[in-house]
């Protein structure tokens, strides 16, 4: 795992802020690429339109990369309760992304299982 | 893609159009310059045909041509230059601007709601002028030269010659080989002899004639006579004339100037001079468009800007003498174009291209077409089949296998221009021209195959390019549009042949169909692919498209929309867009707008933030940056600290732009307005040595609401005694400091010359620290006269008036990163009015990164140089207050109110008297009952009298001033220390024994009547405190009986000698914070003395016990407490003498010992108790030392009465409860008094202190109130259990009726009876076996009333044990007395008991009954006779 991946939550509604973030940047890098966070944002927020209309058309919550903008592949899982996991990576690993989009989704139930959370807000 | 104002079936034939070339001689360049047109201009707003055109396709077919437009164009013998192409594009781009008022659509997608301008007229402009500048290439000939018009004026000498002279030179442009730029559609040009006649000055005979003379040699076909300028120039204003030209002109400025280059032109390799004025003319283009400054490049705010477009043009190679670009500016901007044409030279003009395209051209390219076809055909047969033969003999199977890289190098493969595969590809071009396009795409067609099969990739690309175009074009769509011949060709193009220009344009076309076909997701594809790096304005064109093909989808991508959006603005912005830049970044910011994307979301604003300043839009800026420092962001320190410095920067821009507008309202820091507080009055003075200034009112404290409830309290008493126990209706505690939680629905009132401290909560929300200079507060002040006269004008003035108000200024208040920090402000008010203190005024900055870490920074001088000063900004910040929420009407409880909030609306009122109050001596620690004197300092601070002091507190058995009696009081306030707090006589020691006796009244030490015993005037000197006076006064403390910590809160009240209207009273408040430990503990019980020696007649003895116990734990070095006198205090009784005498002369008590007293208690002799007013009291001192503590003088019995008073109350609020009861039966109350007795006793005692080595002594008292008789009484208050909760009951309790009898103990106290008889008696039993012994039994009343007693002396063996006793003894005589006995009074009973053996015997059996007499029912109850009285009877 040596290349940068960005992660993201984003609640199933169009307009709700982002619920939650993580960023992982190899160490080499860390420092070069602060000053383009906000183009992370800019790649998953766009790549939500495609994920809006590539989770019709599969049966699986794994979605494979619905993006790619130069370097960057987008890969996303919707949930069954339409919350959007999007990941972005500059190297294709298909099998441990969809790996920790699973481990992912077990951690969200159940933290989303806890009667005091309530959905769509930032974790 | 945005939608146009063309559709795609008008667009492309619009952009490959026949074109012809003109070449003009100078005169006739001269006549047409008089409309300040060229030539080809002049015609270019009449180059389309209004008619529809026929013409013979090469079947003989009659092919209908709509709409078609030639364009006609001066002959240019360069190649447009890429540079200046790119500038023109550039500059096309940058002046099509969105209309101000354009309608924007709103397009709502799920959440959102976007403002979109539909169209990009931007886009459209750069297409059309993109499109016509293309140069020509060999591979393709839509753009040659079909014909060339050739133009000579009617005025020239010799005309014809001047024809001949022309049609050379187009000879030799074409053929030559010097010039390889305008290329030509096929070798034999069409020639069109154009004479041109200037009506207003020319002979139109002579023009006729030469016009004769041409038609002769060049035929009727191929010549034309035009008639223009029929006006003079100088009637142009006369009639207002369309100028069809104006909207050409401007977009097409490249032919306009390369229309002075024909000619010879010369060639300058001097690049700078030229890129010089190249630049100049750009930057003057700049300030025309933008308004920008020209300094605006040395801006440090400058973006990632490349360089800009206009320095960018290298390698133009065109010459442009100054005047001849002054001219075309002058032309371009401001000069009506055709000044000198009327309409009928308009109806000439349209005529003139009408004749030329019917006579002239179409018949020629249909002359073309034909020959081409036959040639064609000709060749199919034999050639085709033998290049294909020959093909494959040599190649074989290989082309296939062919690999990329020799792909590359084929498509360098050029054809001769005469090649055959060329002919059909110009034939194809020539039909598309014409609008033929199902011929046009069977030739490309079978030109791409040709063109594949050599492996000539330019070519090919070109076919398909062209072949997709016309299958899309043909009339009816037999054929679905060949999307793929298209992708193709794109990646030919650009990826085998690197020609950008001919991709985009493919791109441009192909996007352009799949949008007229719904195909968006497509077009954006293929438009996002063609953006690369080396066009900016390119890509961001593109990008633009894209995302309007995300919007205009089936299902809106909004969000693709958005992020193309923010690629686009961010190409314009390297393309030096700025404008286009902004609006992209606007529009994007639609959709990421409060959606919680918070870095893009500050990343866009801040790139708004800088466009705009650019744009010198700052009001924008300003409010984009703001957006990004005010939201909780996720930005780094480093992020942030930028964002602030580049909002402070362009925040003092805008401030210099308008200096003496209002000062802006900053954003930074927060304030919490809500968490102000106001104080009024001074600062607290530190303690001075011994002296300790009284605690006050001030900001440090936390609001407490338990303690303000009890200052509040405390003032409500003392307020309600100067007004005689009732509080005035317009009373509200004094508040002197205001917050959150204090009621500020009044106005405050602030005393002139006092300061006024506002303290201001800020909070820096950002990483980095924030630094306020001159931070100071901003008021408003109506100042009043002092005349009074209430019609004087009202006076506004606006800060810093310092002769009315002084203000404070803080030259620098740092607050570190995220961090929460008060200020205090404070205010001089020095003239009466109403203040309004409106809000802060301060400069913003911010400090270096490297300074911030942990107030390293806060060193005043680190940055005070020039950095911190050249970068902040001057503003304010409102402090706007809401009030509470109102909630008591019904109105205001359904809709949400808030109430006034006043508290920076003071009210400055006139002078008022200052106390100031220090304690001097004043101790933090004592024993419990201990006593100290301090001293109090009271000082009138202001330069007002001061009167009525008082002070009033919730413990006043913990402190006194002394009794008001001179005589008591010790008036030495600077006496000795070492001497005892307490006034003493010295004895002799016998006094020991017998109690001196003194009286004093309560009155005296101001426990009267008065219901208020907190209240305590303070005894000033002449009660009365001048100006500036200072009066020290005694003040005793005891400890108090509780240990612990004790907080005790005095409030002092002052009044001002003259009456203020608004304030009549002041207040000063002190808590005094006193640890206690333990010191003694006293118990105590009162019981009936059966002796009857010392009887006088009135059965009023008592015997007191008292216990003290040491109870100190010695850890404060208390080594021994000596019990030097007690003393009683009482109504009614008096202590005698002492019972018990130990050895212990001194009463020491060690650590944890005990000792018990016992003494002798008498009713005061009734003269005594009846002169004795009731609040008399007999105070009777016992001493053990040889001192006597004058026990009813100060400060021995101001403790005393304290201590009973509050005790009193304590014990009546219990009693109040039974009242009623009590009063029903006066009988039983009666029973009750005899057993009251209200005995006081004081435990005087001095402890030896060991601290720091030196012995100190130290005193105290306690106080142990008896009231019942043989009940224990404790001097520190009993800690009671908690009461058990209470079961909740549903019913009523049914033992409601309790008892009215008196209780039996209570009962058995009415008599007391003794037994007077010898211990022992001898008795001669030998002698005589009866032994006689009198008894004498004395029977006392204790009550006030008759009782009658009943004496029964009958045996009553209860027990057997009485029995085993051998032998009992028996009364003789009467067995049963009844008697009477009055109040108080003594009877003897003569008994004779009657022995029959030796022994011990008890002779207490008689049993007493008693009731009153006058009540008819009989409380009789046995008195108790507990003690046994035992005789010893012997045997002589």
């Amino acid at each position: 795992m040596s290349g940068s991946f960005y992660f993201i939550i984003v609640g199933h509604w169009l307009s709700t802020p982002p619920v939650f973030e993580m960023e992982s940047l190899p160490a080499e890098k860390a420092e070069s690429k602060d000053d383009h966070r906000h183009l992370n944002q800019f790649l998953a927020h766009a790549a939500l339109d495609l994920v809006d209309k590539n989770m019709w058309l599969s049966n699986n919550m794994y979605l494979k990369p619905v993006d790619k903008f130069n370097v960057c592949f987008v890969s996303a899982f919707v949930t069954a309760g339409h919350m959007r996991f999007i990941m972005l990576h500059d190297i294709r690993q298909e099998d441990g992304i969809k790996n920790f989009f699973t481990d992912v989704y077990n951690l969200y139930i159940k933290f989303a299982m806890n009667p005091f959370y309530e959905p769509n807000s930032p974790i | 893609m945005a939608q146009c104002v063309q559709s795609v079936q008008e667009l492309i034939p619009d952009s490959f159009v026949p074109c012809v070339a003109a070449l003009c001689s100078d005169e006739a360049e001269r006549l047409t310059r008089l409309n300040h047109l060229s030539f080809a201009e002049l015609l270019k707003p009449f180059s389309r045909l209004t008619s529809e055109v026929h013409m013979r396709d090469p079947n003989n077919q009659l092919h209908i041509i709509k709409n078609l437009k030639i364009a006609v164009s001066n002959i240019i013998t360069q190649p447009p230059q890429p540079g200046a192409i790119r500038k023109l594009l550039n500059d096309v781009v940058s002046g099509s601007q969105p209309a101000e008022g354009l309608v924007a659509n709103v397009i709502t997608a799920g959440d959102y709601d976007l403002n979109i301008s539909a169209t990009t007229p931007w886009f459209e402009s750069y297409r059309e002028t993109f499109l016509q500048s293309m140069p020509a290439s060999d591979h393709e000939f839509l753009n040659h030269y079909l014909a060339c018009m050739l133009v000579a004026s009617s005025s020239e000498a010799e005309p014809v010659e001047q024809f001949s002279k022309l049609s050379h030179e187009q000879h030799r442009i074409q053929h030559n080989s010097d010039y390889s730029y305008p290329k030509w559609f096929i070798p034999n040009t069409l020639k069109y002899y154009v004479l041109l006649h200037d009506v207003s000055a020319g002979d139109e005979q002579r023009a006729e004639s030469i016009y004769e003379e041409m038609k002769q040699k060049y035929g009727t076909q191929g010549c034309y006579l035009l008639k223009i300028n029929s006006r003079a120039s100088n009637r142009a204003s006369d009639e207002q004339i369309p100028d069809p030209w104006s909207q050409y002109l401007q977009k097409n400025s490249i032919q306009n100037q390369d229309s002075y280059e024909d000619g010879p032109c010369t060639i300058t390799s001097n690049k700078n001079s030229d890129s010089n004025l190249l630049s100049l003319d750009g930057l003057d283009n700049e300030v025309k468009v933008d308004g920008l400054p020209n300094n605006f490049r040395a801006h440090p705010l400058q973006l990632d800007q490349p360089s800009d477009p206009s320095n960018s043009i290298d390698g133009t190679d065109h010459v442009k003498p100054a005047s001849s670009l002054h001219e075309t500016k002058k032309g371009n901007t401001g000069i009506i174009h055709g000044a000198c044409l009327t309409l009928t030279d308009h109806d000439r003009i349209r005529q003139f291209i009408q004749e030329f395209t019917f006579r002239g051209l179409l018949p020629h390219i249909e002359k073309t077409i034909r020959q081409l076809n036959d040639q064609l055909m000709s060749r199919k047969g034999l050639s085709r089949s033998l290049f294909s033969a020959t093909k494959k003999w040599f190649s074989g199977s290989k082309v296939p296998e062919k690999s990329i890289n020799e792909l590359k190098n084929t498509s360098g493969l050029l054809y001769p221009p005469e090649a055959p595969e060329l002919q059909i590809r110009k034939m194809a071009d020539l039909c598309f021209l014409v609008q033929h396009y199902d011929l046009a795409y069977s030739c490309y067609h079978t030109a791409k195959k040709d063109f594949l099969n050599d492996q000539a990739m330019l070519y090919a690309a070109g076919a398909l390019e062209m072949a997709a175009v016309s299958a899309f074009l043909q009339p009816g769509a037999p054929r679905p549009y060949p999307a793929h011949y298209m992708d193709t060709a794109i990646q030919t193009y650009r990826d085998i042949c690197k020609n950008m220009v001919l991709a985009e344009r493919c791109v441009l076309l192909s996007a352009e169909i799949l949008k007229s076909q719904s195909k968006y997701s497509e077009a954006a594809a293929l438009l996002i692919r063609l953006t690369s790096e080396d066009s900016d304005l390119r890509s961001a064109l593109l990008l633009e498209q894209a995302a309007h093909c995300f919007i205009n989808m089936k299902s809106p991508m909004v969000r693709k929309y958005a992020f193309h959006m923010i690629l686009a603005g961010h190409r314009f912005s390297k393309a030096g867009q700025k404008k286009h830049a902004l609006r992209c970044y606007c529009q994007a910011m639609q959709v990421y707008k409060g959606k919680g994307w918070s870095l893009a979301e500050d990343h866009i604003n801040f790139t708004i933030g800088r466009q705009s300043y650019t744009l010198r839009q700052l009001d924008n800026a300003v409010s984009a940056f703001r957006h990004i420092l005010i939201n909780e962001s996720k930005q780094s320190a480093a992020q942030q600290g930028a964002f602030l410095r580049e909002y402070l920067y362009v925040y003092k821009n805008v401030s210099q732009l308008s200096p003496d507008g209002p000062l802006p309202q900053l954003p930074l820091p927060y304030i919490n307005s809500s968490a102000t507080r106001v104080f009024f009055g001074h600062d607290r003075r530190p303690a001075d040595g011994e002296k300790q200034a009284a605690t006050h009112v001030s900001l440090d404290q936390e609001y407490d609401s338990e303690s303000s409830q009890q200052w509040r309290e405390l003032e409500e008493q003392v307020v309600a005694v100067v007004n005689k126990g009732i509080i005035p209706s317009n009373f509200h505690p004094t508040q002197y400091c205001l917050n959150s939680y204090s009621d500020n629905s009044r106005f405050p009132l602030a005393v002139v010359e006092e300061p006024i401290t506002v303290e201001v909560a800020f909070r820096n929300p950002l990483k980095v620290p924030l630094l306020l200079t001159d931070l100071s507060l901003l008021w408003k002040f109506q100042p009043k006269a002092f005349s009074g006269k209430d019609n004087e004008e009202v006076k506004e003035l606006v800060t810093s008036q310092s002769a009315m108000i002084g203000t404070e200024v803080i030259s620098e208040f740092l607050i570190n990163c995220e961090e929460s920090k008060v200020a205090r402000l404070k205010l001089f008010p020095h003239h009466i009015g109403e203040l309004h203190i409106l809000g802060v005024v301060y400069n913003l900055g911010t400090i270096q990164g490297s300074m911030t870490v942990d107030g390293i920074g806060a060193l005043p001088g680190c940055h005070t140089g020039k950095y911190s000063l050249s970068m902040s900004v001057r503003g304010r910040q409102d402090l706007e207050i809401q009030g509470p929420r109102l909630n008591n009407t019904k109105e205001e409880k359904t809709s949400v109110k808030y109430g006034p909030d006043r508290r920076l609306d003071p009210i400055i009122t006139e002078e008022m008297p200052l106390l100031e109050v220090f304690f001097i001596h004043f101790p933090t620690g004592l024993l419990c009952g201990e006593i100290r004197k301090a001293y109090v300092e009271f000082v009138n601070v202001s330069k007002c009298p001061l009167a009525g002091l008082k002070v009033v507190s919730k413990r006043p058995e913990f402190f006194t001033f002394g009794g008001n009696t001179a005589v008591l009081t010790p008036l030495s306030p600077s006496a000795s220390e070492n001497c005892s707090a307490y006034k003493t006589v010295v004895t002799d020691s016998t006094s020991m024994c017998t109690a001196l006796v003194s009286s004093a009244s309560s009155v005296d030490f101001g426990i009267g009547i008065e219901s208020q015993p907190e209240v305590i005037p303070v005894p000033l000197p002449d009660s009365v405190l001048k100006p500036g006076a200072s009066v020290q006064l005694p003040m005793w403390l005891r400890g108090p009986d509780e240990e612990g910590v004790h907080e005790i809160n005095f409030l002092f009240y002052y009044e001002s000698v003259k009456k203020q209207p608004k304030i009549r009273h002041r207040i000063l408040r002190h808590t005094a914070v006193i640890c206690t430990s333990r010191s003694l503990n006293v118990r105590a019980t009162v019981c009936r003395s059966n002796s009857l020696e010392d009887e006088e007649g009135r059965g009023g003895n008592m015997l007191v016990f008292v216990d003290v116990e040491n109870t100190n734990t010695s850890e404060a070095g208390v080594k021994e407490f000596h019990i030097v006198q007690i003393s009683s205090s009482s109504k009614h009784w008096k202590l005698q003498k002492s019972v018990n005498l130990s050895e212990n002369k001194d009463a020491k008590l060690a650590s944890r010992e005990k000792g018990k007293f016992c003494f002798k208690a008498l009713r005061c002799k009734e003269k005594e108790a009846a002169t004795q007013t009731s609040e008399k009291y007999t105070f009777a001192d016992i001493i053990f030392g040889n001192e006597q503590i004058i026990s009813s003088a100060s400060p021995c019995a101001d403790f005393f009465y304290r201590s009973l008073s509050s005790e009193l109350k304590k014990t009546q609020a219990q009693l109040s409860v039974y009242a009623e009861k009590q009063s029903t039966e006066d009988a039983v109350r009666l029973i009750q008094k005899c057993n009251e007795v209200d005995l006081n006793i004081i435990v005087l005692w001095k402890a030896y202190v060991v601290e720091d080595n030196k012995q100190l002594i130290l005193e105290g008292q306690h106080h142990v109130i008896l009231r019942t008789v043989g009940k224990e009484a404790f001097s520190y208050p009993q800690k009671q259990d908690p009461p058990e909760m209470e079961l909740l009951k549903f019913f009523r309790s049914e033992n409601t009726t309790v008892s009215s009898r008196p209780s039996v103990e209570q009962l058995s106290n009415l008599i007391k009876t003794s037994l007077h008889y010898p211990e022992s008696f001898n008795h001669p039993f030998h002698q005589k076996s009866l032994c006689l012994v009198p008894v004498t039994l004395l029977l006392s009343n204790c009550s006030k009333a008759d009782v009658d007693v009943i004496v029964d002396l009958r045996h009553k063996t209860t027990s057997p044990e009485a029995l085993e006793i051998h032998g009992s003894f028996t009364w003789l005589g009467q067995t049963q007395y009844k008697l009477q006995l009055k109040s108080q009074e003594i009877h003897s009973l003569q008994l004779k008991a009657c022995f029959v053996h030796t022994g011990v015997y008890n002779l207490g059996t008689p049993r007493v009954f008693a009731k009153l007499s006058d009540q008819v029912t009989v409380f009789e109850t046995s008195q108790q006779n507990s003690m046994p009285a035992l005789i010893i009877i012997n045997n002589v």
